[in-house]
């Protein structure tokens, strides 16, 4: 049988980790004998320094260097280790992957994504969709594009609220000026437009998994975080058994047909679960699911290779999830190789 | 006086040492060991003043102090929301 050569995306594991490290340490799991490629953006990034969890890493263009560049790039990884699999981990990269998914598919290099339609859906503007396809209910919320328009809506809303850039970003604000200050940072950073979207009290519950593209997902894990970082990233986290929250989330793959990665943010207050966010990607914690026996990167590369998976594999509710810091001391060479040849 | 509600408490995975878990909501708690013979007896099915008969004839202490601390006790589960109300 012939080794799998699985490229990864988001090896960045700093304080606000990207979620390729994850994806690297589940194929590990799942395969000890998988070679991860890492695909870093940055020679700083510390995945690359990880050789435990990647294997080899490789210098690729920003996605807005176009599409052209980074095809090109890919394949020539490709030519160079046989690379047969590429999971991209980050929100702004995957419309490119989506684009390019059949070119890539016709040198052999291949990808298991939702395709336009599907990923369209993780728009914050888009969640009342979402939020219906799973029959489940989601905050009242507005797209604005004005600190006026800010104004006029968040009585509506009242406070607190969050201010969410259309990508990236969430800041909870507790009055008009707060609000007005996280609008301009989150315009600064990442552009228009802006959502103000009303605070659900609740427990914070997340569902992750695969979905196979014709209505199923093989494999949900539901956790709750029980701490996070002044990012709102989890740091400790418990698995737990919420039935109507997991079938919540099979209805949105059923009727979706979602197809790749995904991750569902809820609230749940009493017996009403509200939708927050959709991420068409796995998230950091994906090796929390790996760790109770669901390796969900695993069984993506599976499907991105043709292969079947086992169906409805359960896991133990009360699992705990800790994260820390580490340190690694290596050699400079790694990064020299980095920065000149743009490997190591 | 009864509790209502309990399936919240049904479920509940208590161990040895008074750590009870609620599996759906990941929520955890800590009782000492009388929480946890209280909780224990409430989970399956006994009401108030049998299980704070229970305790007064186990530890010998007056019935009527320990139907007020398991009051108090039941208080602190509604407010929990492990149970729903108390009548």
């Amino acid at each position: 049988m012939s080794k799998t050569i699985v490229g990864v995306t988001g090896i960045n594991a700093s304080d606000n980790p990207a979620p390729g490290i994850g994806v690297a340490k589940s194929l590990k799991r799942d395969d000890a004998n998988v070679t991860v490629i890492g695909l870093a953006y940055d020679a700083m990034e510390p995945g690359i320094y990880l050789d435990w969890f990647i294997d080899k890493s490789y210098m690729i263009p920003y996605p807005t260097a176009g599409d052209r560049v980074l095809v090109d790039r890919l394949l020539y990884i490709r030519s160079q280790t046989g690379m047969s699999v590429v999971i991209p981990t980050l929100d702004s990269e995957l419309p490119f992957y989506i684009r390019v998914a059949d070119e890539l598919r016709s040198h052999g290099l291949h990808t298991f994504l939702p395709d336009e339609k599907q990923f369209r859906l993780r728009d914050k503007q888009r969640l009342e969709k979402v939020a219906a396809s799973a029959q489940i209910r989601f905050p009242k919320q507005y797209v604005i594009n004005s600190t006026i328009a800010l104004a006029h809506i968040a009585p509506e809303l009242g406070y607190p609220l969050m201010i969410k850039g259309g990508v990236y970003s969430a800041h909870r604000a507790e009055d008009l000026q707060e609000a007005m200050a996280h609008f301009s940072l989150v315009v600064a950073k990442w552009g228009y437009p802006v959502i103000a979207q009303q605070v659900i009290v609740g427990e914070e519950m997340n569902v992750i998994g695969v979905g196979d593209g014709y209505g199923d997902a093989p494999g949900l894990v539901a956790i709750k975080k029980m701490s996070t970082t002044g990012f709102g990233k989890i740091w400790t986290g418990v698995t737990v058994d919420h039935p109507q929250l997991l079938e919540a989330a099979k209805r949105f793959v059923r009727n979706t047909r979602w197809r790749g990665a995904f991750e569902l943010e809820c609230i749940i207050y009493g017996d009403d679960i509200y939708l927050i966010e959709v991420n068409p990607r796995f998230p950091a914690w994906v090796y929390f699911a790996t760790g109770v026996g669901i390796n969900l990167p695993a069984m993506l590369v599976k499907r991105a290779l043709g292969e079947s998976i086992d169906e409805d594999i359960g896991y133990d509710p009360g699992k705990l999830y800790v994260r820390y810091t580490d340190e690694r001391v290596c050699d400079m060479r790694t990064f020299q190789n980095m920065v000149t040849l743009g490997e190591s | 006086m009864n509790a209502q509600g309990h399936s919240r408490l049904a479920r509940l995975a208590i161990n040895n040492e008074g750590f009870a878990f609620d599996p759906q909501t990941g929520e955890s708690f800590t009782v000492n060991e009388t929480g946890r013979e209280i909780l224990n007896q409430m989970v399956s099915g006994q009401p108030m003043e049998v299980v704070s008969m229970s305790i007064s004839d186990g530890y010998a202490i007056e019935h009527r102090e320990v139907m007020s601390d398991v009051r108090d006790f039941f208080e602190q589960l509604r407010v929990l929301g492990l149970v729903e109300a108390t009548s």
